[in-house]
């Protein structure tokens, strides 16, 4: 019919409603996996539960913002990040870029001066509690790109669109949160003391 | 820890070893990692645990997501 509207074409209306289900499907799909960053991001599990409930109502209601074809783990993440912000959970700030001692082979380092015959076995010689605390105290700037890259399997591109900062932020920040994390991790495992 | 001459090259490989490991090295300095990797044992005991260390994070957070918040986000959709 020449004078209908695409809107009100049943032929165009029947599309978008199944490009819409087939995106809500994909984004349902991959839940676990925003799940799985979304719970690094935030202290509790129950910020993690509301955050993500919050983060899909957003992303149902605005489906047709996203680009088919691009990254939509991605997109998700970053509604995930900026509504954590938005409410406060998060306060952005200048990061502590005070000169860190402790290089790559910090832990190592530790874990061997602590008379460990077996420092290899990384699995014997780390708890997952311990793990999972030591994240906890590495500041957010520098613990979101670490949940990001080394967690969440995000590239530093991604990581710098969902954070919306520079790749060269993303670079400095990871390279300082992992040796905070390996400080973090060898006060919990050999102590301070050694 | 290894001799030095001006740069100390387990120092060298000390800061090398995260861009390595993350594969964002140029090809040469990949080769500088390895040939370096390949005839020094304390950086390679070391290079074994960051591998390893990397591996137990990533399974250090694996938590299922809970099935009554699977079922509240599909309870999100929009109505047929």
């Amino acid at each position: 019919m020449s004078g209908t509207s695409p809107e009100a074409d049943p032929r165009k209306l029947a599309e978008q409603a199944r490009d819409r289900v087939r995106f809500e499907e994909d984004a349902l799909n991959l839940a676990d996996q925003v799940y799985r960053v979304a719970r690094r991001l935030v202290s509790t599990r129950e910020e993690a539960e509301d955050l993500m409930q919050e983060t899909y109502a957003r992303a149902f209601r605005s489906w047709q913002s996203f680009q088919p074809g691009t990254n939509l783990r991605a997109w998700l993440l970053r509604i995930l990040t900026n509504l954590n912000i938005d409410r406060g959970r998060r306060v952005q700030r200048s990061p502590d870029m005070q000169p860190l001692e402790e290089g790559d082979y910090f832990l190592y380092n530790k874990l061997e001066a602590a008379g460990d015959s077996d420092t290899d076995r990384v699995e014997q010689r780390l708890s997952q509690d311990d793990t999972v605390a030591a994240l906890s105290a590495v500041p957010h700037d520098f613990r979101d790109v670490i949940v990001l890259v080394d967690i969440g399997d995000f590239s530093y591109a991604d990581a710098a669109q969902i954070l919306e900062i520079p790749i060269g932020t993303v670079m400095s920040r990871l390279h300082r949160g992992r040796r905070i994390l390996k400080r973090e991790l060898a006060e919990r495992t050999v102590g301070s003391s050694v | 820890m290894a001799p030095g001459l001006e740069v100390d090259p387990c120092d060298k490989c000390e800061e090398m070893m995260q861009p390595y490991l993350d594969k964002v090295l140029s090809d040469e300095e990949r080769a500088e990692a390895e040939a370096h990797l390949d005839g020094c044992a304390y950086c390679r005991k070391r290079y074994t645990f960051e591998v390893e260390l990397r591996q137990f994070v990533r399974t250090a957070f694996v938590e299922e997501m809970p099935p009554e918040l699977k079922m509240k986000l599909s309870e999100l959709r929009t109505p047929l």
